[in-house]
């Protein structure tokens, strides 16, 4: 243990609180667990600062080693732990944007259950989009939402091989942490102008009435748009 | 020459993605692991001092079947990863502990602790059954290798012959002879405040207990130190692995490996043991896995990875010979295998 070790786990501490002071949390982890991660941040901060202190007032004092069974060379974990941190300092993290959407080829097969929190919200306007999903994963006939009112929010997405005037709103849902998040989304038809007017990762609010119709050769429900607004990207991008 | 030029667009594009993605994936592993690293170390770390394992010997059942599933168990009160688990053993067989207890306890502590079940049920909150399935999974095959190796009564052909004659001798076996010099102890010794001798061999719980009270702490945060540096270190490695694979390679072969009930389990098994990550934390990197792998292949991986890894390998080579640890290995993942891929094939 020299000062290096103690600057590499302190730098953790310090990139945990950056993470939550910066807000940028939310992108890594669900709610949930802010406190937890805050509360090592803090810890990991503490404890470096105050053995940092500690070993400088007591300069030249024989100090206590441990046994330790090295499973890494010492200077590597340090390395490692140092450099990641530095790397998390300085880089920030992004959301997953629509190509991961499209990647994990979720969008379309809605084969997820999701069991936990489901609520069903009497207003259909109301729905989030993973109100709408998690309602038709329970009840997947189509012409029972037809004609119902919609108003959800999402950023946009264009898989290949889709119509002119079609494209998809998604967001990630996450249960723990970024790893886990998988897609969900809706197809919006855009009368009247080509889908491409909204580029891939808009954000987008899209009021309009629910339709069916056929995508990929599956009849599915379809969001008819009414009016598409830009919105800016949300802090917190994902659902849980 | 413009499609080229496209292509490589493309391509960097693609590029930028799977970069960015790796990046966040790798970060938010991480930072939903270190916590409960915290945690795990600073139990550990606490228990150095302030529990007596010497105690715990003298309750623990001696029959094998029982001493197995109390050994699986004991990890409620040590809770220690693996990496923390092994000295442990090593210092319990030395004091005299059964092989089954002790084999139990290598095979099921890591798994069988409360804060490994706080950190899964955290990664799987919406699948209970990972949860459930990965406590009883590992309970029975830690109790049935600890079962196996109680047939040999006499544990010393097995272990490192450091071990070996630490380990005290079987009453029956003990010459009768010198009686004057039992309990002369050789060797090399600390001097201690109080006119105490303490043997150089015995390190952590005894030597610690004669430090003053803040001495104590003191071993307590630099302990904490040093294997939050270590492990960690381990940690960033494996999860640099897990957001590697979700990234590079190619979701058609992660699927066609994931989706098939035998390749799936194999696969996660091969990972389970090439991945040394901490059982405190592992739960987060079999949680990327989650949408691509089966229900088994991912319970595979959470009960065997703590049991036998690269890293954990290097650790029970201290107390076992080499065919013991390759028995220990094979006992552990066949069982593995057999039951998870009959919850692939049944549930």
């Amino acid at each position: 243990m020299n000062g290096w070790d103690l600057l590499a786990i302190g730098a953790w501490g310090v990139l945990l609180l950056k993470y939550w002071l910066t807000g940028q949390l939310a992108v890594l982890v669900h709610p949930n667990y802010f406190p937890l991660t805050i509360g090592a941040g803090l810890a990991l901060v503490g404890v470096t600062g105050w053995q940092g202190w500690q070993r400088w007032r007591e300069r030249g004092r024989p100090r206590l080693v441990p046994e330790g069974n090295a499973l890494l060379p010492r200077s590597w974990s340090r390395f490692l732990l140092l450099s990641t941190a530095v790397v998390g300092l300085v880089v920030t993290p992004r959301p997953f944007n629509s190509q991961v959407a499209l990647d994990s080829g979720e969008l379309w097969s809605m084969t997820r259950t999701m069991p936990q929190r489901f609520r069903p919200v009497q207003r259909p306007e109301q729905r989030s989009l993973v109100d709408w999903v998690r309602l038709l994963n329970i009840y997947p006939e189509p012409d029972a939402y037809q004609g119902q009112r919609a108003r959800v929010e999402g950023f946009v997405v264009h898989p290949p091989h889709s119509p002119a005037h079609r494209f998809f709103i998604a967001r990630f849902v996450v249960t723990c942490c970024a790893a886990d998040a998988y897609p969900v989304g809706l197809p919006v038809d855009t009368p009247g102008e080509t889908a491409q007017r909204y580029p891939a990762d808009t954000w987008v609010r899209v009021e309009g009435r629910m339709t069916s119709g056929e995508v990929q050769g599956k009849r599915r429900l379809i969001l008819q748009a009414e009016r598409i607004t830009p919105i800016p990207p949300p802090a917190n991008p994902y659902l849980y | 020459m413009p499609d080229t030029l496209n292509i490589f667009g493309t391509y960097r594009l693609r590029c930028m993605v799977a970069w960015q993605q790796g990046l966040t994936l790798f970060f938010s592993l991480l930072v939903e692991a270190l916590p409960f690293l915290l945690l795990g170390v600073l139990f550990s770390s606490l228990l150095l001092l302030w529990v007596d394992p010497e105690r715990l010997l003298q309750v623990l059942p001696r029959h094998p079947l029982a001493g197995a599933v109390a050994g699986a168990v004991l990890g409620c009160l040590l809770p220690v990863c693996e990496c923390g688990n092994v000295p442990v053993a090593r210092r319990l067989l030395t004091q005299g502990m059964p092989a089954s207890v002790a084999v139990g306890f290598l095979l099921g502590a890591p798994t069988i602790n409360p804060i490994v079940i706080w950190s899964t049920w955290v990664a799987f909150r919406d699948q209970p059954l990972m949860v459930w399935g990965r406590v009883l999974l590992t309970l029975a095959v830690a109790v049935v290798v600890g079962w196996v190796f109680s047939v040999q009564r006499d544990l010393r052909p097995f272990l490192q012959p450091a071990v070996a004659q630490a380990m005290a001798v079987p009453a029956l076996q003990q010459p009768q002879r010198e009686p004057a010099l039992v309990g002369v102890q050789t060797g090399t010794f600390w001097a201690v405040a109080g006119g105490k001798t303490v043997p150089l061999s015995a390190s952590g719980w005894q030597a610690s207990r004669l430090l003053s009270r803040r001495g104590r702490w003191q071993l307590v945060w630099v302990n904490v130190l040093t294997e939050l540096r270590e492990l960690g270190g381990v940690l960033i490695l494996g999860t640099a692995v897990a957001a590697a694979i979700q990234v590079l390679t190619p979701r058609e072969v992660i699927l066609g490996l994931g989706q098939g009930p035998v390749t799936s389990v194999v696969a996660m098994l091969v990972l389970g043991t090439v991945v040394s990550i901490c059982s405190t934390v592992d739960a987060f990197f079999a949680l990327s896995f989650a949408g691509s792998f089966t229900t088994g292949a991912l319970l595979a991986f959470l009960v065997f990875g703590p049991m036998v890894d690269l890293k954990g390998v290097s650790l029970l080579l201290t107390v076992f010979r080499p065919r013991a640890v390759l028995y220990l290995f094979l006992l552990a993942a066949s069982l593995t295998f057999v039951l998870t891929l009959a919850m692939n094939l049944y549930l």
